[in-house]
C-alpha cells in the first residue's frame, strides 16, 4: 500500500530514491546558525483557517488580532472577529506555530466555519488582507480547487513574494488543482512519516518541496481541548514556525532566502 | 389536463372578430396555449421524476455501497460511510454505510463546515482524528443518535477537477490503531472510485441548480424566492430525470418576450398551487 502522492517522497523506503537523496548543491547549514537563539519576537504570523481560540493555553496569549471574512451584499469583506475558533483546526495550527516560535504574534483570519464554507473568494480576500498587513509569514492549511481562481491566487502569491511575505501552504493530497499550494512562490508542505516535529525534509522535485511532521500530532483543539490528528494541515505550521524563527534571526531576509535556509537545514533523507 | 389553469383559460372564439381587443386577446390566447404546453411539459416531466426518484437512488446507491463495503474491508475498519452534498439544501447527507455499526448514520444530514465530514468537505483536506472522545469537533450527540460512537475516524473528500461533492468517512481500525497516511491514501483511492461512479451516474448532478438557473434566466433574479419554491416543489428528491425538465425549461429561453411573460405568470400559478413547496423553502434543511 502506498501513501498519499505528495507525501510519498518523504516516507521511509522512498527517501533514499530520486532527487531527495541528491548531493546538496551547497553545504548543509547548521540550525544554530539559521535560527538558533531566537523565539520569533517582533514578527507576526497570520493563520487563515477556522479562527484561533484566544484564551487557549496553547496560544500563550500571543493572539493579537482576530478578523473574519464575511459576505456583505455578496462581496467578501474583512471584519473584526471575537477570538473564537468555530472548529478547532485554526487553534491547532496556531498552537503548533506558537510551540516553535513562542514570541511571535499571531493574527487569525477566519474563513471557515459552519456559516462559511471557505469559499475561494473569501480565501482570496483573507490572503489579500494578510499581505496588506505586512505580516512576516502566512500559514495556509487549506487550498482552493477552483480553476477559475488560478490567476487571482497566482497574482496574490507573487505579490506576497515581492512584498516580503512568506506563504506556507499545506499541499492537498487530492489530485487536481490546489491553489496557492502548487505555486513556486509559496513554501508547500506535505506530511512525512516520522513522528518528530524537529524533522523535515526538502524535496527538490516539485510541486511539494517540504515534508514535515503531520502524523499523530497532539494539537490544541476547540474549547480549550486537545486532539490527536493526522494531515498535511498540521505539517504546514511546523514549517511556518521554523520559517518564522529564520526570519526572526535574519531581519530583511527574503522569501526565497528563507526557503533556501529551510532546505539547507533540512534533515538528510537517511537520517531517520 | 391542467385543471388549475381553468380559471385563467382565455375565452377564445369569434364573438368580436373585428375588434382590436379581440385581436389582442387572440395573441394572448396563442401565448397562453404556449404556456399551457410548457406547463404540460413540466407536469409530465415532474411525474417522470417521481417515478425516477423511486428507481434511481437504489441503482446509484448500490455503486456507492460497494465502494464503502470495499473501503471498510480493505482498510480493516469497523465501518465506512459516504455523505453527498446537496446544493439545493446546502447539506451533507449520509447516503450509504458499511458495517453493522455504521448503518445508523444513513439519512443523517449535517451542514458543510459542521463536524468532521463537514470540515473535510469545506476544506478539501483529508483528516484523520484519533481519540475522538476528547475532540469537541466530533459531535458526540450526533454520533449517539446513530447508535455508534467511534474511537477514531478518517475522512477524505470526494473531489475531482470539477469540485468537491461529498466525503468518505472510515471509522475505527479493527486493530485499534489510529489511522495513518497509508490508510488515508487507501481511503483516497476509494474516494476517487466513488467520485468517478457518482459522476458517471449523475447522482451528484444538481438538477435543482440547473433548473433554478434556467428559471432565473427567464424570470429574473428578483423572483428568486418563487423560483426556489417551485424548484423545491418540483424536484423533491433530485434525480437524473430532472435534467429533462431542466432542458425543457431551458428551451423556453428562446421564446418571445410575451411568451416569457406568460412563463412568469405560470411560475406564479405553480407556486400558488404548491403550498408544500413554499413552506419547505421557508424552512430549509428540515
Amino acid at each position: 500500500m502506498t501513501v498519499p502522492t505528495w507525501s510519498q517522497a518523504f516516507t521511509a523506503g522512498n527517501r533514499g530514491l530520486g532527487r531527495l537523496n541528491r548531493r546538496r548543491p551547497f553545504g548543509r547549514v547548521e540550525r544554530e546558525a539559521a535560527f538558533g537563539g531566537v523565539d520569533g519576537s517582533g514578527l507576526t504570523v497570520a493563520v487563515i483557517d477556522s479562527g484561533i481560540e484566544v484564551n487557549h493555553p496553547a496560544i500563550g496569549g500571543r493572539l493579537v488580532q482576530s478578523v473574519r471574512v464575511e459576505l456583505a451584499d455578496g462581496r467578501p469583506v474583512v471584519v473584526g472577529d471575537d477570538g473564537q475558533d468555530v472548529v478547532g483546526h485554526g487553534t491547532a495550527v496556531g498552537g503548533i506555530i506558537h510551540s516553535i516560535a513562542p514570541a511571535a504574534d499571531l493574527v487569525s483570519i477566519r474563513v471557515l466555519g459552519p456559516d462559511n464554507r471557505g469559499k475561494g473568494e473569501a480565501f482570496l480576500t483573507a490572503l489579500d488582507w494578510a499581505i496588506g498587513q505586512g505580516v512576516s509569514v502566512v500559514n495556509l492549511s487549506l487550498s482552493s480547487k477552483s480553476e477559475a481562481l488560478y490567476a487571482d491566487f497566482h497574482a496574490l502569491a507573487d505579490r506576497a513574494y515581492f512584498s516580503n511575505v512568506l506563504l506556507v501552504s499545506a499541499a492537498n493530497n487530492v489530485p487536481g488543482p490546489s491553489y496557492p499550494s502548487l505555486f513556486a512562490a509559496v513554501v508547500s508542505v506535505a506530511a512525512h512519516d516520522v513522528r518528530d516535529p524537529s524533522v523535515w525534509f526538502y524535496n527538490p522535485e516539485p510541486p511539494v518541496e517540504f515534508g514535515a511532521y503531520g502524523i499523530d500530532v497532539s494539537v490544541a483543539w476547540r474549547a480549550g481541548g486537545r486532539s490527536v490528528v493526522t494531515g498535511n494541515s498540521f505539517a504546514a505550521p511546523h514549517i511556518a514556525g521554523v520559517a518564522t524563527l529564520i526570519r526572526s534571526k535574519h531581519p530583511g531576509i527574503s522569501p526565497f532566502e528563507t526557503k533556501a535556509l529551510l532546505a539547507a537545514t533540512a534533515n538528510d533523507p537517511d537520517e531517520r | 389536463m391542467s385543471p388549475g389553469r381553468a380559471g385563467g383559460r382565455p375565452s377564445r372564439g369569434p364573438r368580436n372578430p373585428a375588434s382590436t381587443a379581440a385581436a389582442a386577446r387572440s395573441a394572448a390566447a396563442d401565448a397562453r396555449s404556449t404556456a399551457a404546453a410548457a406547463l404540460a411539459v413540466l407536469k409530465a416531466v415532474t411525474a417522470r421524476v417521481d417515478t425516477a426518484a423511486r428507481l434511481e437512488p437504489a441503482a446509484g446507491d448500490a455503486i456507492l455501497r460497494s465502494v464503502v463495503d470495499a473501503a471498510a474491508v480493505l482498510i480493516r475498519a469497523e465501518a465506512a460511510s459516504i455523505a453527498l452534498h446537496d446544493p439545493a439544501t446546502d447539506t451533507l447527507t449520509f447516503r450509504v454505510a458499511a458495517g453493522e455499526q455504521g448503518q445508523g448514520v444513513v439519512g443523517l444530514s449535517i451542514r458543510p463546515g459542521d463536524g468532521v465530514a463537514g470540515y473535510v468537505f469545506a476544506t478539501g483536506e483529508p483528516l484523520a482524528i484519533g481519540e475522538t472522545t476528547v475532540d469537541p469537533r466530533f459531535r458526540r450527540a450526533a454520533a449517539e443518535q446513530t447508535g455508534y460512537v467511534p474511537r477514531s475516524l478518517l475522512a477524505v473528500p470526494l473531489a475531482d477537477d470539477a469540485g468537491t461533492m461529498g466525503v468518505l468517512e472510515v471509522l475505527d481500525r479493527r486493530d485499534g490503531a489510529p489511522f495513518d497516511l497509508a490508510d488515508m491514501d487507501a481511503a483516497s483511492v476509494f474516494a476517487r472510485q466513488a467520485t468517478i461512479a457518482i459522476r458517471a451516474t449523475g447522482l451528484e448532478r444538481s438538477t435543482a441548480a440547473l433548473l433554478r438557473e434556467a428559471l432565473l434566466a427567464i424570470a429574473g433574479g428578483e423572483r428568486a424566492t418563487d423560483v426556489e419554491a417551485l424548484v423545491t416543489g418540483l424536484t423533491r428528491e433530485l434525480e437524473p430525470a430532472t435534467w429533462a425538465l431542466a432542458d425543457a425549461v431551458a428551451r423556453v429561453r428562446d421564446a418571445s418576450p410575451e411568451q416569457i411573460d406568460l412563463v412568469i405568470d405560470l411560475l406564479d400559478a405553480l407556486v400558488r398551487r404548491t403550498p408544500r413547496a413554499a413552506s419547505r423553502y421557508r424552512a430549509p434543511g428540515r
